[in-house]
């Protein structure tokens, strides 16, 4: 992989964080900038303090936004942004 | 899934709710698809007796009870589902008892005020899951109008959670 499109990769990704921190903030009616969550920061607890009934809505909008499905086996997709879009990039590339 | 060929009456659905007056609010289910969904119907009659407060010189049935008509909806999904399956594993047990709670309501809009002759068709949708929590959307019409769009979050009881409790 050259540098370019390392580079390319990094952008996509920096992206995808983005674009899930949105889109957390806009569900969850939370109130914090979506640029004050940081990319490993805990969603649950202390961090953004979610509770275990928002996890069904961040499954509802995953799966509307990427077509990724969150299932039983994926809770732990939901301990951070950078866990979350991991599970969503491997989901995405999976399918291609 | 393969549709039931039966509607529920009244009684029946009593059956799958453990509700009971003055809170069993459904009169008939038109049509069910076990987990996927669900078509019930009540009739709003002036001689309900939440008019009598809601309100005295003015009826119109809370918006609540509305959303709670989409809860018992698809509490009828999920226990005619748990019914299913039940069966296939050789058991019988009790639908009722699999009804859990209502978790969480979001963007609830009601679209216009539902009053005594109203017949309401409530039609209740199961989305996503996620342990024990399952995502709904609900519609009800009064004729050719809708008069409530609503999102809810639901969970279902477990064989395994009675053992607990």
């Amino acid at each position: 992989m050259d540098v370019t499109e390392t580079r390319a990769r990094v952008e996509r990704r920096q992206s995808l964080n983005r674009q899930v921190k949105e889109l957390l903030v806009d569900r969850l009616d939370l109130a914090v900038d979506p640029k004050f969550i940081s990319d490993d920061q805990p969603m649950f607890g202390r961090g953004l303090e979610l509770d275990s009934i928002d996890t069904l809505e961040i499954a509802v909008a995953v799966q509307e936004e990427f077509d990724v499905m969150l299932t039983d086996d994926d809770t732990e997709s939901l301990l951070s942004v950078n866990r979350l879009c991991d599970h969503v990039e491997a989901q995405v590339e999976a399918d291609e | 899934m393969s549709r039931l060929s039966v509607a529920f009456e009244a009684d029946e659905i009593a059956r799958y709710l453990p509700h009971r007056y003055p809170f069993l609010l459904l009169d008939r289910v038109v049509d069910v698809e076990p987990g996927e969904r669900a078509v019930a119907i009540k009739n709003i009659s002036g001689s309900d007796p939440v008019f009598a407060g809601h309100f005295p010189d003015r009826k119109i049935y809370p918006g609540v009870l509305l959303v709670e008509c989409v809860a018992q909806a698809a509490a009828i999904v999920y226990g005619t589902e748990a019914e299913r399956q039940a069966t296939s594993n050789g058991g019988s047990g009790d639908p009722a008892t699999r009804v859990g709670y209502l978790a969480e309501i979001r963007q609830a809009k009601f679209l216009r005020p539902v009053t005594p002759g109203d017949q309401l068709v409530i039609e209740v949708l199961s989305g996503q899951r996620l342990g024990p929590m399952i995502s709904v959307t609900g519609s009800i019409t009064v004729g050719a109008e809708r008069v409530l769009t609503v999102r809810l979050a639901v969970t279902t009881r477990t064989p395994e959670q009675d053992v607990k409790e």
